[in-house]
């Protein structure tokens, strides 16, 4: 994903801001890394530049 | 069926058609009919030109019309594909939106994302994306999106009012819903309304039209207008033995036109009554 669709993106289960951390990246791309929503305790993961973020809450975690 | 083993029934159906090369036999398109998916899309509203616009394999024949041409996109557009499956309308609205504007497809089969991730490296466009996500629960931030677009999916959804709210959401005040889907004139006969099959099929779950046009002006949406309607061909959708194994007898004769593909439009009032959130 590109680092600037991060501000039309949010939490499935609260729509609250998400907290992007990179572990790989190619310019503006993330390749790997996650999408923390703090209000939810919960981390989505972005795996080959796609973030998945099918709704989850912290107790499947 | 609980609505949980639908979800599992649909996205383990769909993870199955995308780990197909070409034909799809799931019953929607091209399968069993000696049709191709090129000449199935020329059926549905596609253009040559079309077909030729996005990368190879995209276009795997599951749609039902062709939202993009009728959304009337602009440069510069923010565009949402609900159920993007492998990506074909994202990248067709992609080319008319520009290097200013951007797509968003949200998918809940990853095996459908990972057939559009490789379709975007071949693209090489800059300008769309997909997420794994649900469309009843959109990862998408209020009031970001100018277009949602959306191709014979949401009937698959077991919560369409849900999805209808979640596109209102996102839509910028002003902004424009336009979607393509089966709807029923007519109620099934119960045994095709209990097939898994048959709701994977985009059949079983549609709604009735006016059940679905209320969803959409239910959750807030103005300007709500048919833009076509067409009876869809039974022979599109019950390739598999098992649906025609069904259709024996007179159930045929009393389903063939109450199975209807429609586009839809409907628009976001400006001043949309949200309470000064917009």
């Amino acid at each position: 994903m590109r680092k600037n669709l991060m501000e039309i993106l949010c939490c499935p289960v609260c729509k609250g801001e998400l907290e992007l951390t990179v572990t790989e990246e190619s310019g503006e791309e993330v390749l790997e890394g996650t999408l923390r929503c703090a209000a939810c305790s919960v981390d989505y993961p972005i795996s080959e530049g796609i973030p998945n973020l099918l709704p989850k809450t912290a107790c499947e975690d | 069926m609980k609505e949980e083993d639908i979800h599992r029934q649909v996205r383990s159906a769909y993870g199955r058609v995308a780990a197909r090369q070409g034909g799809c036999g799931c019953g929607t398109g091209c399968c069993g009919t000696g049709r191709t998916v090129e000449s199935v899309s020329l059926g549905i509203g596609y253009s040559e030109e079309d077909l030729a616009q996005a990368p190879e394999g995209a276009n795997l024949g599951l749609g039902c019309g062709n939202p993009v041409a009728l959304a009337s996109l602009r440069e510069g557009d923010v565009v949402l594909d609900l159920g993007s499956g492998a990506g074909f309308d994202a990248f067709l609205a992609a080319e008319r939106v520009g290097p200013a504007g951007r797509v968003v497809g949200v998918d809940m089969t990853p095996e459908m994302l990972d057939r559009a991730r490789e379709n975007a490296k071949k693209s090489g466009r800059t300008n769309v994306e997909f997420r794994l996500g649900e469309i009843e629960h959109l990862p998408v931030a209020d009031n970001s999106v100018d277009v949602v677009i959306s191709n014979c999916v949401i009937n698959l959804s077991t919560d369409k009012r849900q999805v209808f709210r979640e596109a209102f959401r996102v839509l910028r005040p002003g902004g424009r819903l336009m979607v393509s889907d089966i709807v029923l004139t007519a109620p099934l006969p119960a045994p095709l309304a209990e097939s898994a099959l048959l709701y994977s099929s985009c059949v079983a779950g549609a709604l009735m039209k006016e059940e679905y046009l209320g969803s959409i002006a239910g959750a807030g949406f103005a300007e709500i207008a048919v833009r076509g309607e067409t009876v869809f061909p039974l022979d599109l959708i019950v390739s598999e033995p098992e649906l025609a194994g069904l259709l024996a007898g007179g159930e045929r004769a009393s389903v063939e036109k109450s199975i209807v593909s429609v586009r839809v439009g409907a628009r976001k009032p400006a001043g949309c009554g949200c309470d000064g959130t917009c």
